[in-house]
């Protein structure tokens, strides 16, 4: 997304699905920051599209004006982005050599025995296109199952015929997926981000 | 931010008004070019792999022609490109190991080539991923860095599925090798090649005899020393109840409102049209709604400030009731690229049911496209003149047909789906 993104008042409304009046009323609630000088000519930017999304969501999931404005000062712009989605998916962590060498069976095996390919195909990797947006814990927490997102560049952990799915339900109707098995820091991250979450839910809730 | 005069990005919509209570579908023509390579510019360093196929199958003049082309290809590179020839059948061979394009390495590569003779079977896959591998192994991150397969076979040893195969090429285009594949005569499979380059970010180039082999490789090499702008992506705003699809076959992918379509790398001059089909919700009669159009790439050079500075394009719609929409005026140049495209995708679907036995279901194909296309053509002569092609091509493909008519046709509809001329080179814009 270029920086410079601006966008007139009408056209920042018209993307967020609100009318222009709902846009000054946020602005003067102080839910969106404010762009210097107000007027016909103001220009908005992604952040404050980000953060009308992710009102629009939070109204839809009937919060009160007040408690999503708290909510809302907590959060960067970033933070915004990754809510509604609007980030840059990450780039793949490791490099096209190393990607090759993970793919194990026929081309791990290549050097020495190059017939062992023919009993032994590789793992089918995820492709970029099914590749999911990385978000935090808030956001997967309120996405569908079947958008649960898992990062398939990690190199510390690659799928593989042994692993599995492990399904932790925090609270009722939010569970977090995790792919089996994991390296034991990100098993001790795991437990952390549980609890946390767990603690996060349950404050949340009505 | 002025747009430098030789750079061209616009966006068309095919109509302004929709309907407020249909699921109106409107379409919208962008057209990119890329600016020109000045002379003075030190084009960026290539990093290529060329992998050769040397099954049975390719013996006699493909296997001599092609390795004629890799000579000639090499013969053009820098000292600091770099170049590497795997040869596989059953078995892959690093011919040539990744080296800096250096007088004595092109000369002693001509030496190693000479030992290259066809024989076994194919095992595509893996030569394909140790051609990528010698390019992974000096990514050159300013660079363009390219695996080029050529083969005449099917994939028939080893790892074999398309899809996989494809998964590959996408993972591997994430980070940094891209993949072009020509085809050579009646056997090889055009989907998985079509596949690999599509999801390579490269380019797929149907040879029906040896002797074009040569012209294929020129070319794809020729462009790959010309590109200008890396990983040109069209980036599409708009709110989230408005569905936005290329009917060109780009990858795409959705992010909050914003909808990205890859267009891969633009070689100097080279000139690309998208089309986008646009899906409204209700809305009511008066209110108006927008998309945002921007282009961007990795080297910066549509953005602000780049050789190619290219502002955002803004679209406007507007709901009307059904009588304005009825005589609201088309623009005919979108509905003629739209025809073309949607008749282009009809041939490809054709080509596969023709080949399956499916000739009813080819010829129905066509006929519903030239029926869909009648609904808009009014007295266009251009679209008439389609809509009188597709009519003609259905008693052909009501028939059994030949592979090289099927390959043929096939390459000629991916061509004109990504902007590219009938030999599949790119078009420069006119």
């Amino acid at each position: 997304m270029p920086d410079d993104e601006r966008y007139s008042l009408t056209e920042l409304a018209d993307l967020a699905g609100v009318t222009p009046r709902t846009v000054r009323y946020y602005l003067a609630q102080g839910l969106l920051p404010a762009v210097g000088q107000m007027g016909p000519g103001s220009k908005y930017d992604s952040g404050h599209l980000a953060r009308l999304r992710l009102i629009r969501r939070l109204q839809a999931e009937h919060l009160p004006l007040a408690e999503i404005r708290r909510r809302l000062e907590m959060l960067g712009d970033d933070e915004v982005r990754d809510l509604v989605g609007a980030t840059e998916p990450d780039p793949p962590t490791d490099t096209a050599l190393e990607y090759l060498r993970t793919l194990g069976g026929s081309f791990a095996a290549r050097a020495d025995t190059p017939q062992t390919s023919r009993s032994a195909p590789a793992p089918s990797l995820p492709s970029v296109a099914e590749r999911p947006v990385a978000a935090p814990m808030l956001m997967r927490a309120n996405m569908s199952l079947s958008e649960a997102p898992v990062d398939p560049g990690d190199a510390t952990v690659r799928p593989s015929d042994r692993s599995q799915w492990e399904r932790i339900v925090l609270v009722p109707d939010i569970e977090l997926h995790i792919r089996r098995p994991l390296a034991r820091a990100q098993n001790k991250q795991v437990d952390r981000l549980v609890t946390i979450a767990r603690e996060l839910l349950e404050e949340d809730r009505p | 931010m002025t747009a430098r005069t030789d750079t061209t990005f616009s966006v068309h919509p095919d109509r302004r008004l929709i309907r407020p209570t249909a699921h109106s579908q409107r379409f919208v023509l962008a057209r990119i070019a890329a600016p020109r390579a000045t002379t003075e510019r030190v084009r960026p360093p290539v990093n290529l792999a060329i992998v050769l196929d040397r099954s049975g199958s390719m013996s006699g003049e493909k296997i001599r022609v092609a390795k004629v082309a890799v000579e000639e290809a090499i013969a053009r590179l820098r000292p600091d490109d770099r170049f590497s020839v795997v040869a596989y059948d059953d078995v892959v061979d690093v011919v040539i190991e990744s080296t800096p394009a250096s007088a004595e390495a092109r000369r002693g590569a001509v030496e190693r080539l000479r030992t290259v003779d066809a024989r076994g079977s194919t095992n595509l896959g893996e030569g394909w991923l140790r051609g990528c591998e010698q390019v992974a192994r000096h990514l050159v991150e300013r660079g363009v860095n390219r695996c080029l397969l050529l083969t005449d076979g099917l994939a028939n040893v080893g790892m074999t599925d398309p899809d996989q195969l494809a998964g590959h090429a996408a993972e591997l285009r994430a980070r940094g090798v891209s993949t072009s594949t020509f085809g050579v005569g009646n056997d090889f499979d055009e989907r998985l090649l079509q596949a690999l380059a599509d999801a390579g970010g490269g380019h797929f180039y149907y040879i029906a005899d040896a002797p074009q082999i040569r012209d294929a490789i020129t070319s794809e090499v020729g462009e790959t020393l010309e590109i200008v702008a890396r990983d040109v992506d069209l980036e599409i705003t708009a709110r989230d109840d408005i569905r936005i699809e290329p009917i060109s076959p780009y990858p795409i992918q959705a992010r909050g409102n914003r909808t990205i379509v890859s267009l891969g790398d633009l070689g100097s001059e080279q000139a690309v049209e998208v089309v986008l089909r646009i899906s409204f919700p209700y809305g009511e009669i008066g209110r108006e709604t927008g998309a945002i159009v921007a282009l961007t790439d990795r080297d910066g050079v549509f953005g602000p400030g780049g050789s190619g500075g290219s502002e955002p394009c803004r679209l406007i719609w507007a709901y009307a009731d059904d009588r304005a929409n009825d005589d609201q005026p088309r623009d005919a140049d979108v509905d003629r690229a739209v025809g073309r495209l949607f008749a282009a995708r009809a041939r490809q679907e054709a080509v596969q049911r023709n080949r399956n036995g499916d000739y009813e279901g080819a010829r129905r194909i066509l006929d519903g496209t030239a029926r869909r296309i009648r609904g808009y053509a009014g007295q266009d002569r251009v679209l008439r003149e389609l809509i009188d092609e597709l009519r003609e091509e259905q008693v052909t493909y009501a028939a059994p047909m030949a592979e090289p008519s099927l390959k043929r046709a096939h390459f000629a509809s991916a061509n004109m789906l990504r902007s590219r001329d009938a030999a599949g080179r790119s078009v420069k814009r006119s």
